[in-house]
Order: structure tokens, then sequence, then C-alpha cells
């Protein structure tokens, strides 16, 4: 490298850049074979790179861009159509000249890389040019597995340019092929006549130094508005490409540093401003001060970058494997402005890449399978990108055959990863998750792509290593969605900061659905046998005191807020004393040793320079026994008859006539009150429409033959259940209470409809039959669940 | 002679020393953020340029109660496995060379906590240092009783 000039590294660079965004465009243009703007952007881009490497003297470069351009401008002008066989051609192109460059880049020379079966297939295209479809055809469906082959190696052979500092340019067009020249623009706009340009241009050819617009000035061919006019339309093409620069990552480095120190000297004359007081003073420190933080926001933020960068060069991965594999296969992306620190782009890139590729090539079925299965021929590719709970979240999703659970289990047993009796009791995602092991890959036949047991695991280890995390969830028929969750090490986020006993914390603002305020008066906050809960719109939400979890002093139940927060697909309330503001905070990775402790995610520097350390929302809702296992086991625990059977359980206490009926609290989904008016009638049934559904109602003061007084009021209680996407509701007079089943004081049942009696505060309490309940108002609430044996006993 | 550079420092009127490559910086820190749950032995974190760094309270580390976090304290910090780290201490003492012939193991009759910290005594002129191991110093998971 030493010996390469100056110029010949600048060439390089712009050439891998502009190569990039060929790429993206030929893909483009095969959607839209009639772009004439694209065709005239890779053109010109092509031709850059010929011209360049004319004036250099890189003869092979130079011919094969040449044979690129010719093929090229026969599409320009329309001669020949554009089809999927060109884009191909095209493309083995772009990966020749990229070879070259690589060769360049390595040796100086550009000898030893072959362009000829390059240039014979350009050659072979442009001859099919004008002959019918059916020419293109056939060679279209050689050319894929070429290219395909191509691009493989192409991705072997280091590039290591493209490890180059980043540019921030986003277009890297040179200004002279952007701009029109201004006598094309007069003669578009009326401003001048054709002729007359001519002679300016004729002019200036034989000497005349003026400008083109001044000539046609002075000699009053043109008008001063008309030429200004035309001047402006020059120019806003020109602040495109000005309007960013590339700069040295190791130089933002040092800025960082840089406006650090400035931080802390700032804040030593803070204080000492603050020592003596002087009023004037104090404000321009403040002033100082501000200044200071807006600028170290800045530089924090010129190291994030969109992960459009390393999206872009997906689509044509995706384009030359799915041709070689005879699949077809569209690719969508969201969140694609979503920003990640550059350092951890660069760690993502390769494992998504792997993802993206697996998926193509094992998730994704191909077109005949796919209209076997009922789906339409082409595959959906989606990728995501998105803030989650102080994680950035990137997916990979296909709509393909999805994980063949059984077939896992089965091979990892057979590697020695399971023990076959280990698998019946083993959670499906436990079971998928085996495909991240060292080693294990379930393709039927080995391809050049995947399935060679090398990937997954490294994907894994990867990830893992900038502290992230992979998870994989598969619907047979459906599809698989890979999940990365990469931490924000450095990653700037809207936070929540909250007061705590007498320090400040961060709450990632994602993960936060709304605030309460607990006055004690309406809205408080109550205990279910100690554990605190707080009615959100009827359904009760399991609280979480912040200053409890982290083992402070434990402060009171008035005057507090409930931040209600969701993580893991759970909802919780954390207790915190203050709300105060939301702010774009930095977050900083915090030392290792304190990793174990879970509950935080990173600390920040709050706007006063003092440190702040971020909640782990997800952690802390795991705290509060929240995960979400435990809680669908205990909902399918209660739906069996053998509700309330155990003490410690926690019951809703309901009144129904004189009587008091308590339901385990697990079973229940919500609390709801309907206006009395709203039932109706199905058969002899009651319902109620709700959220969209019909929702059979049951009284429970009719099933259990507590016909008394109908209560008085506009609205009846209902206590809702739902179970696998199914509800009933239990219509009580009223919600007494929540309270513990903790007494040993108990009957069996003697009355249909119940499970027993107990004593619960002091008072005789019936415990309530869910099941039988459920099915009072429900007939066929199980039979998709169950067998219809159990449907005849009720 | 071989000599070495230390820099001292005291805690409870005790001068230690480490040795002068370890050190990043000193500096004099007044607002320190607690870490709940964290060992006892952290006194807090605090922004250092930019830079959150966890100070190590080498009172705890060396079997006393921890130090009093209030107004400016003394922070000796360490360039440490990758991030720095810092050291409470009570007062900077000065940049000294030392012999080492000036150099003897810890005395038999040093036990506790103290005696895992330190790997040797130097003679001063009128007091002893006592060498730190740096890399135990700041091991906050190391049990202290």
């Amino acid at each position: 490298m030493e010996d390469l000039g100056e110029i010949v590294a600048e060439f390089l660079l712009e050439s891998h850049e502009n190569l990039d965004q060929i790429d993206r465009d030929l893909v483009a243009l095969e959607q839209e074979p009639n772009s004439r703007d694209l065709i005239s952007r890779i053109f010109r881009a092509i031709h850059t790179i010929k011209g360049t490497s004319g004036f250099l003297a890189f003869s092979r470069l130079e011919k094969l861009a040449h044979g690129g351009e010719s093929l090229l401008s026969k599409l320009r002008d329309g001669v020949q159509p554009v089809t999927p066989a060109t884009i191909t051609v095209l493309l083995a192109m772009i990966d020749g000249v990229r070879s070259i460059l690589s060769s360049i880049e390595e040796n100086g020379t550009e000898n030893d890389v072959d362009i000829d079966s390059i240039l014979a297939q350009v050659h072979a295209q442009m001859n099919a040019g004008e002959a019918a479809a059916e020419a293109a055809a056939a060679p279209a469906a050689e050319a894929p597995a070429e290219t395909a082959e191509t691009a493989e190696t192409a991705a072997e052979t280091p590039v290591p340019l493209e490890e180059a500092p980043p540019a921030v340019r986003p277009e890297p067009e040179p200004v002279e092929e952007q701009r029109k020249p201004i006598g094309e623009l007069l003669v578009e706009s009326g401003g001048a006549q054709p002729q007359d340009v001519g002679s300016a241009l004729a002019q200036q050819l034989e000497g005349d130094e003026r400008k083109l617009g001044t000539i046609l000035l002075e000699e009053g061919k043109a008008k001063p508005a008309a030429v200004n006019e035309a001047l402006q339309q020059q120019a806003p093409k020109r602040s495109i490409a000005d309007s960013a620069i590339r700069v040295d990552v190791d130089l933002l480095d040092t800025l960082l540093n840089m406006v650090g120190e400035l931080v802390l000297a700032r804040n030593q004359l803070v204080r000492g401003v603050m020592e003596i007081g002087d009023a004037t003073l104090v404000r321009s420190a403040q002033r100082l001060g501000m200044i200071t933080s807006e600028l170290q926001e800045g530089i924090m933020k010129t190291r994030m970058q969109p992960i459009e960068h390393i999206w872009s060069k997906l689509p044509r991965v995706i384009r030359d494997l799915s041709n070689s594999l005879g699949k077809k296969v569209e690719l969508v992306m969201q969140g694609k402005e979503t920003e990640l620190d550059r350092s951890l782009l660069e760690a993502v890139k390769d494992p998504l890449t792997h993802l993206v590729r697996n998926a193509v090539d094992h998730g994704i079925e191909d077109p005949e399978r796919r209209i076997a299965a009922g789906k339409g021929p082409e595959g959906t590719l989606t990728l995501r990108a998105y803030h989650e709970g102080g994680h950035v979240a990137v997916e990979v999703a296909d709509d393909g055959a999805g994980l063949d659970v059984d077939r896992i289990a089965q091979k990892a047993v057979e590697k020695g990863l399971l023990r076959a009796e280990q698998v019946p009791n083993m959670d499906k995602r436990d079971i998928m998750a085996m495909v991240f092991q060292p080693g294990f890959s379930t393709a039927a036949k080995v391809t050049n792509v995947s399935g060679r047991g090398v990937g997954m695991d490294v994907v894994k280890t990867n990830i893992e290593n900038i502290g992230g995390a992979v998870s994989v969830d598969s619907t047979p028929g459906e599809g698989t969605v890979w999940r990365l969750t990469i931490p924000l090490t450095l990653a700037i986020i809207q936070a929540l900061t909250v007061d705590c006993g007498e320090q400040r914390y961060v709450v990632p603002q994602v993960a936060v659905l709304e605030l309460v305020f607990i006055d004690g008066n309406s809205t408080k906050i109550e205990y279910a046998s100690g554990a605190p809960v707080y009615r959100l719109r009827g359904k009760l939400l399991p609280l979480v005191r912040l200053d409890r979890t982290l083992g402070l002093d434990v402060g009171g139940d008035q005057g507090v807020y409930i931040m209600v927060l969701q993580a893991d697909g759970r909802r919780f309330g954390l207790v915190v004393d203050r709300v105060l503001n939301t702010e774009e905070v930095v977050v900083k990775a915090l030392n290792s040793r304190f990793k174990d402790i879970g509950l935080y995610a990173g600390a920040t520097i709050l706007g006063d320079g003092k440190v702040g350390l971020i909640l782990d929302v997800s952690s802390l809702a795991r705290r509060s026994h929240l995960t979400a296992d435990a809680d669908r086991k205990s909902l399918e625990g209660s739906s069996r008859a053998n509700a309330a059977a155990g003490t410690g359980e926690r019951l809703l206490v309901t009144a129904v006539g004189e009587r008091r009926v308590a339901i385990p609290l697990d079973t229940v989904t919500r609390l709801e009150e309907f206006p009395r008016e709203r039932i109706e009638h199905a058969g002899s049934r009651e319902v109620v429409q709700y959220r969209g559904q019909i929702l059979p109602l049951v009284r429970l003061s009719h099933l259990l033959g507590a016909y008394g007084e109908e209560p008085e009021g506009d609205t009846v209680s209902v206590v809702v259940y739902s179970e696998g996407g199914r509800s009933v509701a239990l219509v009580v007079d009223r919600i007494v209470d929540i309270a513990e089943n903790s007494t040993t004081a108990r009957r069996d049942a003697e009355e249909d409809g119940l499970v027993g009696t107990a004593v619960i505060q002091q008072r005789v309490t019936e415990l309530l039959d869910v099941r039988r309940a459920i099915l009072a108002a429900d007939p066929n609430f199980y039979s998709d669940l169950e067998n219809d044996e159990m449907l005849v006993e009720a | 002679m071989a000599s070495r550079q230390f820099a001292t420092f005291e805690v409870a009127g005790q001068l230690f020393g480490v040795e002068v490559d370890t050190v990043q910086e000193v500096l004099s820190y007044n607002e320190y953020t607690p870490v709940p749950l964290a060992p006892p032995a952290v006194g807090g974190l605090f922004n250092l340029r930019g830079q959150v760094i966890a100070a190590v309270d080498l009172r705890v580390q060396l079997g006393m109660a921890r130090k009093a976090l209030q107004g400016p304290v003394m922070n000796v910090i360490l360039r440490g496995d990758g991030e720095p780290v810092s050291l409470l201490v009570d007062k900077i003492g000065e940049v000294v060379d030392l012999d080492d012939e000036r150099f003897e193991p810890p005395p038999d009759t040093l036990s506790g906590p103290t005696r895992e910290l330190v790997v040797g005594t130097f003679k001063l002129d009128g007091r002893l240092m006592l060498a730190l191991d740096v890399n135990q110093a700041v091991d906050t998971y190391r049990a202290t009783t």
C-alpha cells in the first residue's frame, strides 16, 4: 500500500462506494426496468470508474468498465430491454470490477484477474439484444448460478477498503456529472435560443474566457432573470454533494475525549464560580455549561449510524441466492432509520448476513412447495429494527415452513446435546434454541450456503460478545423469526428520569406505557396478601417497589408514582417516588463488576454531570416473578377443577346475594363493569358485545341458586376469564376484596358449582368451581382444548 | 541498583503505594452515585470526562467501615484491565523512587484483609509504605471479613 499514490487510494475508496450503490441500483432496476433515472445513475457511475481507470492506466479495468458501459448505453437508449439476465450479467461485471480493485489494492496490479469470461457474457448479452425474449431467457437460466459463484468468491476475498473510515456522505456522485450545463437549462426554459448557445459555446472554444451565461448576457441573447434562474437550478444539485464530508473515526474519538475533558473543566469552573457568587460570572458559566453539553451530545451522535448502512448490502445477497436456488423472495425492510453505534453495526453485520442467507436457503420454500402449502409462490423476508426495553432489536423474519421442532429434538438427542427423556418436558422455544449449539444443523443436504453446521453458533457467539442475545421463534407452516437483541452501549435513548429515595434513576422510555399518580384516595395501592397491586382500568397490575427491589428504605404508598412498564411481553407497575422529566441520554456500558447485580442496563451522565444508573426493565419484570411461563402455568393449573385447592393462593372475593364467593385470581383476566342495557340475548343465554366479540355471561347467582334481590344500579360487575382466544364473563353483585386463602378450615363441596368452602377474612366463603361456571356460560369453551368426555360430564 | 517509582497515598494513617505505571491520574471528586446491591466495597460511580468510573473504597477492602462520601474525596485512578477504576483514599502522598534493597516481604504479624492486598513493605525514612497488589485492591468480589 505504501507505494500507492494518494490518488489511487482515493479512487479505490470512492469506487467501492460507487459499486455498492450500483449494486443497489441494479437490484432496484430489476424491479422497475423502465426507470431511466436508475439506468442513467448506474451509467454515470460506471462511466466515472472507466474514466478514472483510463487515467490511472488500469487498462483491464477500463476495458471491463467499458464493456459494461456499452451494454448500459443500449439499455439507456432503449435499444434493448432490461431483463433479469442483463442484470445478472451487469452484476457479474460489477463483481469483476470489485476483484480488480481488490487486486490493485493488495499488490498494485490488476493483471491476475480474469475479465475475459465476464466480457464474453457482456457481449453475448449485447448480441442477444435485439433478438427476441426467448434468446434472452436461455442465458438467464445459466447465468444466475455463475453469478452466485462470483458472489461467493467476492465475499471471500478480503476487501479491506470496506473497513476504511466510514463515509458520512450519502451519495458519492461527481458534481460535474450531476450538473446540467447552463446552456441546456436556458434552452429548456426558453431563456435562450439553441443557436445562440451554440455560438456562445463556439466562442468559448475559440478562447473566450468568459462564462457562458456572461457571454449570452453581454451579447443580449438572454435576459438576466432567465440566467439567474438557470444558475439557481444548478445550485441545489451542488449543495447535495457538498452537504456531507468524510471524517476519520479516530478524529471523532479524539474529539469525543476532548469534549470529555471540557465537561470536567466546565464542572470545576462552575463550582468555583458558584463559590465566588458573581451573578454575571454565574450566567456565563451556565451558558458555557449548556454549550458544552450540546457539544458533547453532538459529538456522540456523529458515531451513530442508521442500520440501513448494513442492510443496504442485503438486497443483492438475497437476489443472488434466491436466483441460484430458484426461489422467489421479496425483501421488506422496516425501521431502517434505527440508529446504532458504529462499532456495534460492524459487529452485527456478519451475523445478520448469515441469518438472511439461512432464511433464504432453509426458511423460505421453493415456489412449488409454497403453492402446495397454499401460499403465494413468492416468499417474504422481513428485516425489522426497533428500540425495545433499552435494547435495539433486529429481526429477520421469513414466511417459510418454520422450524421442525421434532426434528431438532431428535437431532439434539442424536448429537448427545439432550437426553431423550428431557425432550417431552421441554419448552418448544428451548428446543428451537438448540440450533445455536456448535455443530448443529438439521439441513437434509449441505448446500454451499448453509447447512454445514457452522454459523448459528458463530452468530450466537458474535452477538453475545457484544453483550447481546439471540433467540428464535417459529410457527410451523407460517415462518420463523430470528431475533438479535443488541445492547445500547453508547446508543442514545429517550429516557425518563425518576427519583427513588435520594437517588435518581433512568428508565428507558420505550418500556413505559403510562404513568399513574397515587394520591391514596381516588387512586391507591392495594395489597393481595402482601403483594402490591393496582387496579388499572379494572385489570390488576402487579407492582414492584423500586426502593424495596434496590434494598433501600421502603417509603409510603401515598404521593408516589406508578410507571406502567412492559417488558418481555409482561406488564407491571414500578413504584417510584417522583418522575422528573424525559431526556435523551447516552448509554454507557457499566463496569463488568456490576453485571451480576442484573438490575442495571447501563449508566449515563445526567444533566448535572452526575452518573445515573439505567434500570433494566426486563430484569425488574423477572424480579416481580412475572415470567410468562409461570403465569401461563398457573392459569392452566387453575382452570382445571382443582381450583382453589391449595392454600396460599390469591383469591378474588365477590358478593353474590348474601353469599361470599371466591374466585382464584389467576383465572381472572379482567374486571369490567357493563351497563345493564348492553346485555343482549342469544337463545336462552345472556351475552354482551365486548371488544368485537360476543361474550357469554353467566350469573353466578343463578348458577349457585342464590336467587334473591337483583342488585340495584345501572351496571353489572363481571369477572372476565379468557383462555385460548375465548372469553366468558361471570356476573357477580359486587367485587369485595382480594385475599389470600391461608386457612385450613375448609370443607369439600356439597353443592353444585362449588369446590368447597373456607374461612377467609373471618368469614365463610365459598370457593367457585371455575370450570363448571365457565361451561355454564359457554358449553363449548373447552371443546377445542379437550375431549368430548369432559363435555358430557358438564 | 534497580529502583521503582511508587505513587503513595494514605488510608487511615497508613501509607500505601502502587507502582506509578499503574496510575492513570489522581483527582479529587465530590459527587458519587451509589450502586444499590453492589458489593460493599463499591463506593459509587462518578463521571470522569464522560466516562463512568467505579470507585472502590479502600477502607472496606482493608476490612474497615465505609468511608463517608461527603465533600471532596481523593481518587487514585488506576488504568485497570481495559477500563479505569478508582481507589478512594484519604490523602495523596508524593511519588517516591525506591531501591529494591529497601523492600521486604510483608511482616508475618500482618494479618487479616490487609495481608491479602499487600505484596511487600518498603522502609522509608521514618515510616513504612505498604505496596499494594493492584488487582487484589480493586477486586470488589473479594471476601472481606
